[in-house]
């Protein structure tokens, strides 16, 4: 950068002319402090007039473009404001050193040592932003119009700006840090050396010369860093377009590099603190992208957790404790826990994300870096063999040395502030948890006051309620014990019209004592087994299997055989239908119920007397038979007729004797009383 | 035939009285309700309870996590800071845990039970229906005999049908009065059964969060960092994030 030198020449003359060389010592002297007193009037009167300038452009230029958007007009005069607020201050103290004539010198250097930090940080990112600024200067110098426009305002205000206008105004601030280094080494040069304010002079001038090359190491840096930290979205045919010859030889030269690395054949550039600070920087995101994907489980489950409201369902309780723990998590739900939620977004989540974002930047330089490490060893190795490289290959070295520096100068502190963050990150998850604790118990806390045992310690309480509900658990037991108690009905079952017609075929072919009813389903398992459903009639063919297992029955039921268990079955008395009727009042040749022949002689037999009861009403017909009515207790006296037939009983009833058909007597001696206990 | 007068085999007669039938599907009908309601209940309690164990286990992977991270062995603050966390979340795991557990407990558990009587109740319900069937068809026989011309045979198939009809009848009766007897009572019984659950689901949730409160106020004040109102804990996060972005090396976005 070239300073503009705005002093006028007449200062120069002055000093050219007066004293010959060689002059006698104080006559030297007198002229140093001429010279002294006259460089620092400069640097005053300087001052004055740049902050003059300065300020024009920010208020009355600035306002009047306002043909540009408010963008670009915040890129051109970037943080000019900032820089005036500095320069004003800066001024002032400068000013008042002219007060104390004696020490000024030492003033005006202590005053820029004071500046040197705010300095370097105001013109730092002026300086950052100027390149950007040139460019947008180039593209309105390319519109005719608008390039008059400018001009005009520009020459309106400050006719020294020349035809150069824009330029000539933005430079100004770049000119006039780097010169206050050679405007305090002027009045260096012309101050006595055994003078107290020479050393800090001499500081003064140092530290302004740092801050001009920090500035510009910063300049470079951004150039630098902003070339190789974004990952630009490209699409696949820009990621083709991007591959030519070029690209390609520097990817297999690196590979080959990296293979001659591996193989030992080249030794590896180390760089022992930089292989720790990429370990570190490596386990930094190792531990935001852990913790990032972790919070964002953490923040599923809580969703999960929220959806569900077992405080909607309604179970028509009026009130009491059921009625309070609706309140609470209705109340809970709507707000401590969405609070929490998004708390936890704001204050945990979102930092995590930026934080994330922010790794990519370093990562992609640390390939950079390593990719062009490739580069420069295969260049160092064709310097020892030809010992000259191209240009290009000068460039490698120089960019691979620039990464390489801002690395190392650079990831130490991302670490750090990477690390504070996420310590402050963790310690806002712990607080919300906190808060979050606070919110919940103060309202359960009210619900719990409420609540008709919250005077009872927490083991009592919970004695307590084991009690209470094995209590009703008994309770329950009972209840539903008597809803299982309602039987099917009654084995007598009368039959469906379909079914008749079966029983009849069973009846006739094996008989009454042989049939059976079906008391409740039954689901066959095996090949052999029936299913049948509840009162179904079926035929005893043998009361155990062929294994010998009497609890399962071989059965016909008509149509099929197999076996069914035995505790399903029940005796089944059949209703005896018209024609049965009819058919006993005749005699049927074919007919099973034969007619009792009454013998003289008495047939022996064993007495097998026992109480049964009528299950059926019987109309005897004819003098042999005996009436029954229904639920009529009689005693049996034979269990078969004359002839050994079973079918037909001997009983007693009312007094008279006569014969009954076997299968209307129940064998049981009382009536099972079918049906249930009431309930006590 | 146009017109059927009445169905085949159903009496002529209402043998149940429509108010019965009316208390019965009232009370009935409500118990179906409760029945829904405990099921569903149920169902969702046990899902809030998983989703919460599912929450604290996620928390506990995040100290354990980081324990594990080098870092740790560089940074003794971080190290103190992580196993400080980790130690409270592993201990509001296990009260977690001792929550859920005494939610089953008390709550699920009894609400599984309860919700077992219905099967036996819907069941009971089913055999009165049936034995109702069965009372309807037998009264239409009853009736169509005593319709017809009363002579002998007829008068027998009578007084056969009558026999038949009375064990029935009586059956419905009996099974009638019973589930009217018992399902108000069942019904009732709800108040005295779940009042406990729920408040035993309320002191869970006090002891639980009064643990999490005291662990986690300890923790904080532990970690030296005061707790700060939201607005300043952003500001905190913007100017984190403004250092990390006036490195060179991150990129601006």
């Amino acid at each position: 950068m070239e300073p503009a030198d705005m002093t006028s020449h007449g200062d120069d003359a002055l000093s050219s002319r007066t004293g010959a060389p060689g002059g006698d010592d104080r006559l030297s002297e007198d002229r140093s402090l001429l010279q002294q007193r006259l460089a620092v009037r400069e640097l005053l009167d300087t001052e004055v007039s740049y902050l003059h300038v300065l300020q024009l452009c920010a208020s009355d230029i600035r306002s009047r473009l306002q043909q540009l958007p408010q963008g670009d007009l915040d890129v051109l005069f970037s943080n000019i404001d900032d820089i005036i607020k500095v320069n004003s201050r800066l001024l002032h103290d400068l000013q008042e050193t002219a007060s104390r004539e004696e020490e000024q010198v030492q003033l005006i250097g202590n005053t820029f040592l004071e500046f040197q930090e705010e300095l370097e940080q105001v013109y730092k990112v002026y300086c950052a932003s100027y390149e950007q600024a040139l460019l947008l200067v180039e593209t309105y110098r390319k519109e005719p119009e608008l390039q008059r426009e400018i001009q005009g305002i520009i020459e309106a205000v400050l006719p020294q700006a020349g035809p150069s206008g824009l330029s000539f105004l933005l430079v100004i601030p770049l000119q006039r840090i780097t010169k206050y280094p050679l405007l305090l080494q002027k009045i260096l040069e012309n101050t006595l050396p055994d003078a107290s304010a020479y050393a800090v002079l001499q500081r003064a001038t140092s530290a302004l010369q740092d801050v001009v090359t920090n500035i510009n190491e910063y300049k470079r840096r951004k150039e630098v860093a902003s070339k190789y930290t974004k990952v630009e979205p490209l699409s696949l045919r820009e990621r083709l377009a991007r591959i030519n010859t070029h690209t390609l030889s520097k990817k297999t030269t690196r590979l080959s590099q990296l293979l001659k690395q591996e193989a030992g054949l080249v030794p590896r550039t180390e760089d022992k603190e930089f292989d720790d600070l990429e370990e570190k920087f490596h386990w930094v995101s190792l531990c935001v992208t852990e913790l990032k994907s972790n919070v964002a489980a953490y923040l599923d489950n809580l969703e999960a957790f929220l959806r569900f409201r077992p405080q909607d369902y309604n179970l028509e309780i009026p009130g009491g404790p059921v009625v309070q723990y609706c309140y609470l998590a209705r109340d809970l739900q709507l707000q401590a826990f969405p609070e929490f939620k998004q708390q936890l977004e704001a204050q945990v989540w979102q930092p995590l994300c930026s934080l994330a974002k922010a790794l990519a930047g370093p990562q992609n330089l640390i390939k950079k870096r390593l990719d062009k490490l490739l580069d420069f060893e295969r260049v160092e190795e064709k310097l020892l063999e030809v010992g000259s490289m191209t240009y290009e290959e000068e460039a490698a070295r120089h960019t691979y040395q620039a990464l390489n520096s801002l690395l190392v100068a650079e990831l130490p502190q991302f670490n750090q502030l990477a690390m504070r963050w996420l310590s402050q990150i963790l310690c806002a998850f712990v607080t919300l948890q906190r808060d979050l604790a606070k919110q919940v118990l103060q309202r359960a806390e009210d619900s719990l006051a409420q609540l008709p045992h919250h005077h009872l310690s927490e083991p009592a309480f919970r004695k307590l309620v084991e009690d209470a509900l094995g209590q009703t658990s008994h309770q329950l037991h009972a209840f539903q014990e008597n809803f299982e108690k309602v039987l099917p009905p009654p084995t007598t079952q009368p039959l469906l019209p379909g079914a008749e017609r079966q029983v009849q075929a069973l009846l006739s072919r094996y008989g009454p004592g042989k049939l059976y009813q079906v008391t409740s389903n039954i689901s066959g398992a095996g090949t052999l087994d029936l299913t049948l459903p509840r009162g179904h009639i079926v035929a005893l063919l043998q009361n155990k299997d062929t294994k010998g297992n009497s609890s399962r029955w071989l059965v016909d039921t008509g149509g099929h055989r197999g076996y069914v268990p035995a505790g399903k079955l029940e005796v089944y008395h059949v209703v005896p239908t018209e024609e049965e009727l009819r058919g006993q009042a005749r005699p049927h040749k074919d007919s099973q119920h034969q007619t009792p022949e009454p013998t003289s002689a008495p047939v022996p037999s064993v007495p097998t007397v026992t109480q049964v009861v009528a299950v059926y009403p019987f109309v005897a017909r004819s003098s042999h038979e005996v009436s029954l009515q229904a639920g009529q207790r009689v005693t049996v006296l034979e269990a078969h007729d004359k002839k050994g037939n079973p079918e037909w009983s001997l009983v007693e009833v009312n007094g008279q004797r006569g014969y009954v058909p076997s299968s209307f007597l129940a064998r049981a001696p009382s009536p099972a009383p079918w049906g249930w206990s009431l309930p006590s | 035939m146009s017109r059927i007068p009445f169905k085949i085999g159903q009496p002529k007669k209402q043998i149940v009285p429509k108010t019965v039938e009316r208390d019965f599907e009232r009370e009935y009908g409500k118990l179906q309700q409760l029945e829904e309601q405990t099921k569903r209940l149920q169902k969702d309690m046990r899902k809030s309870t998983d989703a919460d164990l599912a929450m604290s286990k996620s928390a506990v992977k995040i100290s354990l996590d980081l324990l594990s991270n080098p870092l740790c062995e560089q940074d003794q603050d971080f190290l103190n800071m992580v196993t400080a966390l980790d130690t409270a979340m592993k201990r509001m795991d296990a009260f977690n845990q001792e929550k859920v557990n005494q939610i089953q407990k008390t709550v699920i558990e009894p609400l599984k039970k309860f919700g077992s009587v219905f099967p036996s109740l819907n069941m009971a319900v089913k055999r009165r229906e049936q034995a109702l069937q069965d009372y309807r068809r037998l009264q239409a026989k009853v009736e169509k005999y005593e319709e017809k011309e009363k002579t002998g045979p007829v008068l027998a198939k009578l007084h056969q049908a009558r026999e038949e009809l009375r064990p029935v009848r009586d059956d419905f009766e009996a099974k009638n009065k019973q589930l009217l007897d018992e399902m108000p009572r069942f019904y009732n019984s709800r108040l005295d059964y779940f009042q406990p659950s729920f408040e035993s689901l309320i002191r869970a949730q006090v002891v639980y969060y009064s643990e999490m409160h005291k662990i986690f106020g300890d923790l904080t004040q532990q970690l030296d960092q005061p707790g700060c109102p939201d607005e300043q804990r952003e500001r905190e996060n913007e100017a984190r994030l403004s250092e990390l972005r006036a490195l060179s090396i991150v990129a601006d976005d």
